[in-house]
């Protein structure tokens, strides 16, 4: 971005573009680099995946996942109206590449046992730090144990929860 | 943003500011949000505020063949091939998660692997049995249109593609794990309202 601007300058001290567009091509730049770099289209053909949309999570009471991992992750709740299930959202606006995790309990019928499972979820934190991150989570009521950028915990239900800085998770490293 | 590069280019072209700050200024008022929403994120006092979700491990009796599938249906590319699991990430590398400013947030990926669901943890110590179920996973896809992503879908051989209302669908992966698509409007608010 700065060498963006840095060019901008330069073009109009030199007299390529005026005043009002460098303002916008500022203005745009901005708007630009909040929107995020990825391409939204879809391809001619095939499917172009953004992102998780949500988990859902079922299990014998939902509120005593939700209240755990609203506390844990620090998520807003949505759509809880006592029947059975819940939203907690996090990352980017919802709407907007936001996720969320839905708590919900088992249906009527016990589930079935699966050829492939979902064994746990990671989570990324930004401006990682070891230390406080740790403090954070066993102020929250959990047992951190992993390694330098990563750790896991385990919520209510014995499920595997991996918090991870982009050094201790990366799937190009 | 408009305004303020308007005015800093004001006290630049009056000699208030050098052209360095000027750069400066605009440069750091053009990436704030992502740095606010960090800083945010690093004030948290009890537990952690995730950016986004890291990965989702997958196991099942084959990775290969469920790698496969993923990266048909969803053009993901394999890297990071070992003996037991695939990585899957959701785009390229160098590219930035959709509508992720922060620079410290990797792309989401699918590690997808087979393994002993009940081996002890690396450190030797019991893995704990989970009671829940992660009965399904949404994925996120630009220009989420029903009808065309189910033709698109029945067209590859995906199995049990079934409509769930205007902004989703789900279908079977290669190993019947249920897998569901949607568009941007399905969001917290919006599912299960």
């Amino acid at each position: 971005m700065e060498r963006f601007i840095a060019d901008l300058v330069k073009d109009f001290e030199k007299g390529k573009i005026n005043r009002r567009q460098f303002c916008e091509t500022v203005a745009l730049a901005a708007t630009v680099f909040a929107a995020g770099s990825a391409a939204q289209a879809a391809p001619a053909r095939g499917l172009k995946m953004l992102g998780v949309n949500h988990v859902s999570y079922a299990c014998a009471d939902y509120r005593v996942a939700r209240d755990w991992y609203a506390k844990v992750l620090n998520t807003p709740i949505y759509n809880d109206k006592g029947m059975g299930r819940a939203n907690l959202a996090f990352g980017p606006e919802q709407g907007k590449g936001g996720q969320f995790l839905i708590t919900r309990n088992f249906g009527p019928n016990p589930p079935k046992p699966a050829a492939a499972t979902v064994d746990h979820i990671c989570y990324t934190v930004a401006n990682w730090d070891d230390t406080r991150v740790n403090a954070d989570l066993k102020a929250a009521g959990t047992n951190p144990v992993g390694r330098k950028g990563s750790v896991n915990i385990y919520d209510p239900y014995g499920f595997q929860v991996q918090i991870s800085s982009i050094d201790g998770e990366n799937p190009f490293i | 943003m408009f305004g303020l590069a308007a005015t800093k280019l004001n006290e630049f072209e009056e000699g208030k500011i050098s052209r360095r700050k000027l750069i400066e200024a605009l440069t750091l008022a053009a990436t704030a949000t992502g740095a606010a929403g960090s800083a945010r994120a690093a004030s948290a006092q009890v537990g952690v505020k995730p950016a986004l979700i890291n990965h989702v491990s997958y196991t099942c009796p084959n990775f290969k063949q469920a790698a496969d599938w993923y990266s048909k249906v969803f053009n993901l590319d394999q890297v990071g091939v070992k003996d037991t699991e695939i990585t899957l990430p959701f785009g390229k590398m160098g590219e930035q998660p959709y509508n992720v400013t922060a620079k410290d947030v990797p792309l989401t990926f699918l590690l997808v692997r087979t393994r002993d669901g009940n081996a002890p943890l690396a450190n030797g110590q019991p893995r704990p049995k989970a009671t829940n179920l992660v009965n399904h996973m949404a994925y996120t896809v630009a220009d989420f249109e029903p009808n065309r992503v189910k033709a698109e879908l029945e067209a590859m051989g995906v199995k049990n593609v079934r409509g769930t209302g205007p902004n989703a669908l789900h279908m079977d992966d290669v190993f019947g794990y249920d897998v569901e698509i949607c568009g941007l409007a399905n969001t917290a608010l919006t599912d299960g309202a």
